[in-house]
């Protein structure tokens, strides 16, 4: 059995999937080609839409017989709310995503790593085994870094700028509606942030920072910034190289392709499937990011899957 | 008791006779003042100064001739140093771990908190949730303030007894409280563990939204509150309201004091296998009998990460008298608020928590929001700023409410209704007179 099998197999399990594909032959997809061409996208829409029509209480695809260890509510603004469960397979798999990131932005053993946001965000919950249940190793114990985090709120741009100080993270992880609150607060103590951190990934759910927005946070803060691309409903992570500034992404965590909805469309809405995740199965959702796929080959990730966005 | 619950029941450190107990804390201190003498500099220098040798430390009265240090000094340190480690932790390279912080009423410090610094203070928090209904099968709602250390210590918690968990999106902010409701709602955790003045907010929200607080909460059978003191009358309306089984409330502080309730709810046993706690004069730092109101100092006993050593909350506490009626033999405490919110009127000095206590007498004020008006002189009167109740004759309130305080506090008082306090005086018991005569021009 291939992987596409067995994660199709293993969606059987979820309400939505069960429905969604009665009448599809897992074993006659063989390959990615048939996959895309067989198995329909879904939509955020669609999830909720039939969380309120099965009338269940969490996720529809979540899948039956595996006890989830850890719940998250996700960052939408939909009702219902959305949901995914995960257990310690989950976790490991979603770490390892976060621990290359990390890597692909140049963090090594022994730096020291903030986080501005939530601790309900991926970006955090994943950093420490410490700050999740059933998490056995996030990136920071994977790779041997310190990692602090503040809370995601605006105004906790002072304490972020405490934590620039005095602990010099080599990056500083932030959301994206934090950067004018850091960067007016940066400039209220005139802090050369150069001085203390050697770069910003600004990072948001099912978008990301425009490179216009990017360049003047740039020149205000006098660091660089990367971006890091999440789509929480799919448990997807994707970090901006340094070197090709594009979003790199796990080949054997993911597959990733584009939904032509016009001809000759420069980019298109982004289709995800999470080859890890097990109790909330994620099979073609469809995000609401456009972009374009590009062929592999940067020296910083020879196999990774790269996307312009 | 099924064997995997049997598996992770605390033990029966907590009813170990009082003599054993202080046998306990006494070899603990010792030990770890040859460590923080040996390995800290942070310490050594103070110990040193003090011309205090750990040797030379015998008794509990010897070690009360450490001096204390405060916020203050810790944080003054870090900006002198100009980093987060300072001294006062016990760093283990190979050891993963990480940075927390503490809330920063006063300035924000760090700390150090390795896997063993958890695996510990975890194990040891266990016996509070355990105490409070929690077991291995159980779904348990957490938030998950990573920057703050109760997270790390609650996620081995979880891990241990074998919980799943679910978590709302976003942190302890009002805006939050549908969140909450939604998760609480669509999950139908058995337990909750949450800061109390977001109950609050989830309480109006509920409100807001026009739904039933019970119906909202109809799974869960305790929650575990911290963050703010509750008085009697508070958490009977709260179960009530809640339709919970029980609320239990927990002390703590990042710096390593743990307290929690038992289901007596007659103050806070505090968590003698990982903190010890003094009750000290803020004026002359001498340590107080039970029963006196005084600074709350800790020590704690973990030598892992960062290391407390005679630590001056700056709380306003005591160390109850007597036997509590569970049987345990683990000191009780209260905590009242921060010392510098309390206030001198007419020689009385009292903390909002006295006032609240009086309030709650009134079952129309049970919760309702109120702030003390500090003046920049000493007062005469306690002026307070009270939100105005839903019901009631707003003149017979206010007599009720200034016989009750003269009767109680012994003092006069003036009150002023407000139709809702700012966003910004939620749940801040104690508001500048400056700043609330600004805010009214």
């Amino acid at each position: 059995m291939n992987r596409i099998q067995r994660l199709l197999q293993r969606s059987a399990k979820a309400p939505l999937y069960r429905r969604k594909f009665a009448g599809i032959k897992p074993r006659a997809l063989r390959d990615l080609r048939s996959f895309s061409a067989t198995i329909p996208p879904t939509r955020l829409e669609e999830l909720a839409a039939e969380t309120v029509a099965s009338a269940g209480p969490m996720s529809p695809r979540l899948c039956a017989g595996r006890g989830p260890r850890a719940i998250f509510q996700l960052e939408y603004d939909t009702k219902p709310a959305h949901y995914v469960a995960l257990d310690r397979a989950d976790l490991r798999g979603y770490g390892q995503v976060l621990k290359h990131c990390w890597s692909l932005v140049g963090l090594r053993k022994g730096d020291r790593v903030a986080i501005f946001d939530y601790g309900t965000s991926p970006l955090s919950y994943l950093a420490a085994s410490s700050f999740t249940p059933y998490l056995e190793h996030g990136a920071a114990d994977l790779m041997g870094c310190l990692p602090v985090c503040n809370d995601g709120v605006a105004n906790m741009s002072p304490r972020a700028v405490e934590i620039l100080r005095y602990v010099r993270p080599r990056v500083l992880f932030i959301r994206h509606d934090c950067l004018h609150a850091l960067a007016v607060e940066v400039e209220r103590q005139a802090l050369r942030l150069a001085d203390y951190t050697q770069a910003l990934v600004a990072a948001e759910n099912e978008s990301l920072l425009s490179d216009e927005e990017r360049r003047g946070f740039e020149k205000r803060l006098g660091v660089p910034i990367y971006r890091l691309l999440r789509i929480d409903a799919a448990m997807f992570l994707a970090m901006e190289c340094p070197r090709c500034r594009l979003l790199h992404c796990r080949r054997d965590a993911y597959f990733v392709e584009t939904l032509a909805e016009e001809d000759d469309a420069a980019e298109n809405p982004l289709v995800v499937t999470n080859w890890f995740a097990g109790t909330s199965p994620t099979v073609r959702y469809l995000s609401q990011v456009r972009g374009s796929l590009e062929p592999s080959g940067c020296p910083r990730g020879p196999k990774d899957l790269r996307i312009a966005v | 008791m099924k064997t995997g619950a049997r598996r992770v029941a605390p033990d029966a450190m907590d009813r170990w006779p009082e003599e054993r107990l202080a046998k306990f804390q006494r070899q603990k201190i010792h030990r770890l003042l040859r460590h923080v003498y040996a390995r800290l500099p942070f310490y050594r220098q103070r110990l040193q100064r003090t011309k205090v040798h750990p040797d030379k430390v015998k008794t509990l009265s010897d070690f009360a001739q450490i001096p204390t240090f405060c916020k203050q000094d810790v944080l003054q340190e870090i900006r002198r140093q100009g980093r987060f480690d300072f001294g006062l932790e016990a760093i283990a390279r190979k050891e993963p771990a990480v940075l927390c912080m503490t809330s920063g009423t006063l300035g924000s410090s760090f700390l150090y908190l390795p896997r063993k610094w958890r695996a510990l203070r975890g194990d040891s928090l266990l016996r509070a949730y355990w105490w409070a209904g929690l077991r291995p099968g159980m779904r348990m709602l957490m938030a998950a303030p990573a920057w703050h250390s109760l997270s790390v210590q609650e996620s081995r918690v979880i891990e241990r007894l074998g919980v799943s968990t679910v978590v709302p999106w976003g942190t302890f902010l009002p805006r939050n409280a549908g969140n909450f409701i939604d998760t609480i709602s669509d999950a139908k955790p058995d337990f909750v563990s949450i800061f109390l003045p977001m109950l609050y907010a989830i309480l109006a929200e509920c409100r807001r939204r026009g739904v039933n607080s019970a119906e909202v909460f109809r799974s869960v059978k305790s929650i575990l509150a911290v963050g703010a003191p509750m008085t009697p009358r508070s958490r009977e309306q709260l179960v009530r309201e809640l339709g919970v089984g029980d609320i239990f409330e927990g002390l703590g502080n990042p710096e390593g004091l743990t307290a929690m309730e038992c289901a007596s709810h007659c103050g806070h046993h505090i968590f003698v296998d990982c903190c010890f706690v003094e009750i000290i004069d803020p004026k002359s730092g001498a340590p107080l009998p039970a029963g006196q109101r005084g600074n709350v100092v800790i020590t704690t006993l973990i030598p892992h990460g960062s290391i407390f050593l005679r630590y001056d909350t700056e709380d306003l506490g005591v160390i109850l008298p007597g036997a509590c009626a569970c049987g345990r033999s683990w000191p009780r405490m209260e905590v009242y608020d921060r010392r510098a919110n309390e206030v001198e009127i007419a020689g009385q000095r009292i903390v909002p928590y006295d006032v609240r206590v009086c309030l709650d007498e009134l079952p129309e004020l049970v919760n309702l929001p109120f702030a003390v008006v500090r003046g920049e002189t000493k007062m005469k009167r306690l002026t307070l700023l009270m939100q105005k109740p839903a019901s009631g004759n707003l003149e017979e309130i206010r007599v009720r409410i200034a016989n009750l305080l003269r009767k109680q506090l012994n003092v006069e008082a003036t009150q002023e209704w407000a139709e809702e306090l700012p966003q910004r005086w939620k749940g801040v018991t104690v508001i500048e007179e400056k700043d609330w005569r600004g805010e009214r021009v």
